[in-house]
């Protein structure tokens, strides 16, 4: 008989350094690349590992990191990611492109498809980036990533990113990265996917620096399998009259944390953020945004819509701070979750911190089970209890799929969405 | 006209009691609807008018104490509220919902295709659905483009009842319920309404309102006026019944009812 097991596990962060450690030398980069990397490393080891008992981080399930193969990138070359790719393709796993959209793919993180011009160095950026506490995990990415999709926007551009993750990559990390500055005046839609099926962790950072009066919408579609942990760090920089517009669909991973945090640092800078997840089994979505108003006559239009079926937990914590640098502004705010399964939990924490006059604000969160009176309404149509329960959850996403404005897009967004809510076909009741 | 016929009552009601959050709300109500034949019942506020209604379309949060009600000979009280409107019930909302995100037209076409595979008819593809829904929208005032709307989203008072009013027409009941269609209405929605409901009048169907005030009646003429006061059925009559309480008001008939 075997003794009890008493050999302590080492905690996270030493197995993460320790990983980082036994790569280091052999990832890309230049020196000053290098230094960026360690300078993460240090500054994660400075902050800690996150901890449950921390607000920011109660929803997150760290639990799933501890139980992680590891943070080595998963090794590979240009090559195994374009072998990868070609499978794919064979297996016609890609989705559909979008008309007028240029592609670009990227393969356990590293480019394998799609215009060469846009391929960035590892590293360059990472400098400009300081995540806060907060958004801690983003470090990892700066410590790992070996590629990165590095773009720089003048005039309209139309691009669509697809980040896949292969089979290889199971046990190991993924570490896609992507970079955007938008120069003053420019339009860009970015239509940002996240798929695959490996067991594995995705930890992403996305970095937007938006100059004045430049205009992003970006569309982000998460659809990876229950086996990925999807940590996913996003910073948004708006100076003056710039306006970022996201719209995101998360479905998928068993595990997934979003760390957002926009800044609107120019006057008349805005934000609309506009997102779904729908949970089921055991997924555990957890998002923190966090929007700062620093500037005068700013707007955040903050939307979210979860749905947690079965035991799923979804969370969303949305802080909008209005500095007192930051007169005229206006934000609102509104959440909404709906609870279908029995085991199912819903957290939602509105956050509204107004430093100055002049301000505009309200914000709205609710969280319950569908609503009898219109059920009810829909049955005495004699329209049957499982339509009617399909046709109401599908429309308590509608506010957010409808903005989808690409039919393509937002049919598949449908379909994803559909796919995760029990009864619900791609039923086509929008109005 | 109505004329004593012995032909069985398409909906009979026979002293219901029923409960709401522990208060008794009908206190033995009993009523014989044959088809052909419109209704009315009428009442104070409270006296349970709508709890009828709600009642007898199966909305959920209602005790049935005692009493029974049944529709074409069947036991409507053990139906589902969907199993009802299939069988031909249709119940007109006093505040119609708001379902924003569910296209109008699309819980249109899905209520049709339910009653019409309940009635053995095959169902309606999206052009003769559409053939069907714009002439009625065209009856009752409706700007076409409401269908492509969420259900009631950003409708005024008016419109909502008439797209209540609407949905009746498509549908076509058997038995209509309507509860306080007329309220809020301003006269001229009141006569399209009223034209609506007449249109539907027949001799295969009845028709039961549900009001507080007697104008309603004015334009679509009842062949018998019941008054409920306290829960129950205190006095019945033809139309003149309803000009009698426009005249009088209700408290001589509470005063009766509690005596």
């Amino acid at each position: 008989m075997s003794a009890p097991a008493t050999a302590v596990r080492p905690s996270v962060l030493d197995r993460v350094l320790r990983d980082y450690q036994s790569v280091a030398e052999g990832l890309p980069g230049d020196a000053l690349a290098q230094a960026a990397r360690a300078r993460a490393a240090a500054q994660l080891t400075a902050l800690g590992w996150p901890s449950a008992r921390d607000e920011q981080w109660r929803y997150a399930n760290l639990r799933a990191f501890e139980r992680l193969g590891g943070y080595r990138p998963a090794s590979g070359t240009a090559e195994d990611a374009a072998a990868a790719l070609k499978a794919l393709r064979q297996d016609t796993a890609l989705p559909a492109p979008v008309p007028g959209f240029e592609r670009l793919i990227y393969v356990d993180g590293i480019h394998v498809d799609g215009t060469q011009r846009l391929q960035g160095d590892a590293g360059e950026r990472t400098a400009g980036w300081d995540w806060p506490a907060e958004q801690r995990l983003g470090l990892l990415c700066d410590m790992f990533a070996s590629d990165s999709a590095r773009l720089r926007v003048r005039g309209e551009a139309a691009i669509e990113i697809l980040f896949i993750t292969s089979e290889r990559a199971a046990g190991a990390a993924v570490y896609p990265r992507l970079q955007l500055q938008l120069e003053p005046g420019s339009h860009l839609k970015l239509i940002e996917r996240h798929l695959g099926a490996a067991a594995a962790l995705v930890a992403c950072n996305v970095t937007i620096e938006l100059a004045r009066a430049a205009v992003l919408t970006h569309y982000r579609l998460q659809q990876y399998g229950r086996d990925t942990l999807f940590a996913d760090t996003l910073g948004a920089r708006l100076a003056d009259q710039a306006r970022y517009t996201h719209r995101s669909v998360a479905v998928g991973a068993g595990t997934a944390r979003t760390s957002a945090r926009v800044q609107l640092a120019g006057r008349g800078a805005a934000l609309a953020w506009q997102a779904i997840a729908v949970g089921r089994g055991e997924q555990v979505h957890d998002t923190t945004l966090k929007v700062e108003h620093n500037a005068p006559d700013t707007s955040t239009e903050e939307l979210f819509r979860g749905i947690a079926d079965e035991r799923a937990r979804i969370a969303f914590s949305g802080h909008i701070h209005i500095d007192t640098s930051a007169p005229g502004s206006q934000a609102r705010q509104s959440l909404r979750g709906l609870i279908e399964g029995a085991g199912a939990e819903i957290d939602l924490r509105p956050r509204l911190e107004i430093l100055t006059d002049e301000v505009r604000a309200a914000h709205g969160a609710t969280t319950g089970r569908l609503d009898e009176d219109l059920l009810f309404y829909m049955l005495a149509r004699g329209i049957d209890r499982q339509t009617a329960r399909a046709l109401l959850k599908w429309a308590f996403l509608s506010d957010v799929l409808r903005e989808i404005d690409l039919p393509g897009l937002r049919a598949e967004a449908e379909r994803l969405a559909a796919g995760q809510l029990q009864d619900v076909q791609a039923i086509g009741a929008l109005s | 006209m109505s004329t004593p016929s012995a032909a069985p009552p398409m909906l009979e009601v026979r002293d219901l009691h029923v409960r709401v959050g522990g208060q008794t709300v009908l206190t033995g109500v009993s009523l014989a609807v044959r088809a052909g034949e419109v209704h009315a019942i009428m009442g104070p506020n409270g006296s349970g008018k709508s709890t009828l209604a709600y009642v007898l379309a199966g909305r959920p949060g209602y005790e049935i104490i005692s009493g029974s009600a049944s529709f074409e000979g069947r036991d409507l009280l053990a139906l589902a509220p969907e199993e009802r409107a299939r069988a031909g019930l249709f119940l007109g909302f006093q505040y119609p919902v708001e379902i924003p995100g569910v296209n109008n037209a699309y819980l249109l076409k899905t209520a049709l295709n339910a009653a019409r595979r309940e009635r053995g008819l095959t169902e309606l593809d999206a052009f003769e659905f559409l053939a069907l829904v714009r002439s009625k929208t065209r009856l009752m005032h409706i700007d076409e483009s409401f269908l492509g709307r969420g259900v009631n989203e950003g409708f005024s008072g008016g419109e909502k009842k008439r797209n209540e009013i609407l949905q009746m027409l498509v549908l076509e009941p058997k038995l209509a319920l309507l509860d306080e269609t007329d309220s809020g209405l301003d006269i001229d929605a009141l006569k399209v309404v009223a034209n609506g409901v007449n249109s539907l009048r027949s001799a295969e169907r009845c028709i039961v309102l549900v009001t507080h005030y007697q104008r309603l009646l004015d334009h679509v003429v009842p062949d018998f006026v019941h008054v409920l006061a306290r829960g129950r059925i205190v006095r019945s009559g033809d139309r003149t019944l309803a000009l009698e309480l426009e005249r009088r008001g209700y408290d001589w008939l509470s005063e009766q009812a509690a005596a």
